[in-house]
């Protein structure tokens, strides 16, 4: 073990410039892929965001008075599609109309309470029950309006599902780029030492002696590379926990309700990278080196 | 018992093309064997047979008793650390000195520093080369290289030495010497086993010959000539 890892120190040694461009190629491909991970859980978590914000909002005539649209309220609440309702009587509608058009006294001085509409802001546990349940809701007496954002919605999920399954077909095909680097950086090596394995491979040496140092030489490669790409990764985790751009944290498409800090998705993040370094190191070079064992 | 022995050995590369064909010989332990014939007759390929290089398409090779075949990839370190082998290239590491080519064959069997300090000067002493032991193999001469690679192929002190055309690529000054230090070897009781067209050589050795040509063997004389 000792007498391989000297043996894979000097040949970093002796091939420093090969060794640092292919620390940079690998270190590259490992970030493209954690960015492209990253990609697919933002807009994963993008669309849970958007899915939580999707409501329809229910407009009600002037003589449809509160105590009936509690009733309506009532009854909808036994509905298990509807997930949340918030009731946005006129004075709170007032309220809301004052405080987005503040700096325009003009227009707070034309209106008043009375000629705001009461509305319920329903949101739907699933987001394809927004649209049964906005024409449902249409058809109740004393609605004056339905409004929901079908399009922006529908338009963003679609969206995001070609993300992810562009993103997870990248990712695959990342995998795969890596590997082949791996291989053809530990290929110069070894076409370089070629004799050097021949004469030993002659005199005595068991596969082992000749495998050692390439296997170390590539695992150090991948475990190096994307280490460098895990730190970028934590850094841009801990970046965006600063900026608070997901304040309940990120979602995982495939564990629904599911949310975490990015900067812990930042450290599974760190050990996917370091696995497949070394998972791409280990067998990279196995498959580099096992031409030369063939005799 | 015979240290190599071959039972009807047929060797083909590509389909229907045999480049050995039925082959059978011993060798007794401590003899010096020539293998001649022309290029492409199948001389390397009997090296390449007992190292376990290769494998033969029918027969069976046995070395010490044991058949070579059955020799599982694990200990097959192990034959080649018993059988030494010497090419006609020397295949020598340009950017080790002497010294360090000859330890390469002690360190893959895991000697330890001590070991490899105390076998290499001897087997360069065996050799002649001494006095070149930190030398490069750039600043040596044809039959000076091809004496490293005797010495590397005697550092685990085997029990036979082969030897795939080792006069071809050094000057006709240097053969003598190469010639001398082999036969220096096989009398301290190392079986030879040398592979050569070169008939002046075999000749003048008057050595046991075993002459191949197409795969097969036409002849199987001691002391006896060759006529190329």
């Amino acid at each position: 073990m000792a007498k391989s890892w000297s043996i894979f120190m000097s040949n970093i040694k002796k091939e420093k410039l090969l060794s640092v461009s292919n620390i940079l190629i690998m270190t590259v491909t490992f970030v493209l892929l954690g960015l492209l991970i990253n990609i697919v859980v933002f807009s994963q978590t993008a669309l849970r965001y958007l899915e939580d914000q999707a409501q329809v909002t229910v407009f009600f005539k002037d003589d449809f008075g509160e105590d009936k649209i509690a009733v309506l309220k009532d009854n909808l609440a036994k509905d298990k599609r509807v997930s949340e309702m918030v009731y946005v009587s006129k004075e709170d509608a007032l309220r809301i109309f004052r405080e987005i058009n503040k700096d325009e006294p003009v227009l707070l001085e034309s209106v008043s309470a009375s000629i705001l509409p009461a509305s319920l802001e329903v949101r739907a546990g699933n987001i394809s029950n927004l649209k049964p349940l906005a024409e449902e809701l249409k058809l109740l007496d004393g609605v004056e309006e339905v409004r929901y954002f079908e399009d922006v919605v529908s338009r963003f999920k679609f969206w995001s599902t070609v993300v992810y399954i562009v993103g997870t077909l990248l990712v695959l095909i990342f995998f795969v780029i890596s590997y082949s680097v791996v291989i053809a950086a530990l290929r110069t090596t070894i076409n370089s030492k070629g004799v050097e394995f021949e004469i030993m491979k002659v005199v005595g040496a068991s596969d082992d002696y000749v495998k050692s140092p390439l296997i170390h030489q590539g695992v150090f490669f991948g475990l190096f590379s994307s280490f460098i790409a895990s730190v970028i990764m934590i850094l841009l985790g801990v970046g965006i926990t600063l900026a608070n751009v997901f304040p309940k944290g990120l979602g995982l498409g495939f564990l629904p309700g599911v949310f975490m800090a990015p900067w812990v998705f930042s450290i599974i993040l760190t050990f996917i990278l370091l696995l497949s370094g070394f998972l791409l190191g280990y067998l990279g070079s196995s498959a580099a080196i096992k031409k030369y064992l063939n005799y | 018992m015979p240290q190599i022995e071959f039972i009807n050995v047929s060797k083909e590369y590509d389909p229907g093309k045999k480049v050995l064909d039925d082959v059978t010989f011993k060798v007794e332990p401590g003899e010096f064997m020539f293998v001649v014939g022309p290029s492409g007759a199948g001389k390397s390929t009997i090296i390449k047979l007992l190292t376990k290089e290769e494998m033969p398409e029918v027969g069976d090779i046995l070395f010490n008793g044991e058949s070579i075949l059955n020799i599982l990839k694990e200990s097959v370190p192990d034959l080649r650390r018993k059988i030494g082998v010497v090419f006609q290239d020397f295949r020598l590491l340009d950017s080790k000195t002497v010294f360090d080519n000859v330890a390469v064959a002690l360190e893959v069997a895991d000697s330890n520093l001590d070991e490899i300090r105390s076998i290499v000067p001897n087997v360069l002493n065996m050799v002649g080369l001494t006095d070149k032991m930190f030398k490069y193999p750039r600043q040596l001469s044809g039959g000076e290289k091809q004496k490293v690679a005797i010495a590397r192929a005697l550092a685990h002190e085997p029990d036979v030495i082969l030897a795939d055309e080792p006069t071809g690529m050094i000057d006709p000054d240097s053969v003598d010497d190469v010639l001398e230090v082999l036969e220096k070897i096989n009398s301290l009781g190392t079986t030879i086993l040398m592979a050569t067209h070169d008939q002046e050589i075999v000749n003048a050795m008057k050595k046991r010959v075993l002459r191949i040509e197409r795969g097969q063997v036409i002849s199987d004389k001691k002391g006896g000539k060759y006529r190329g």
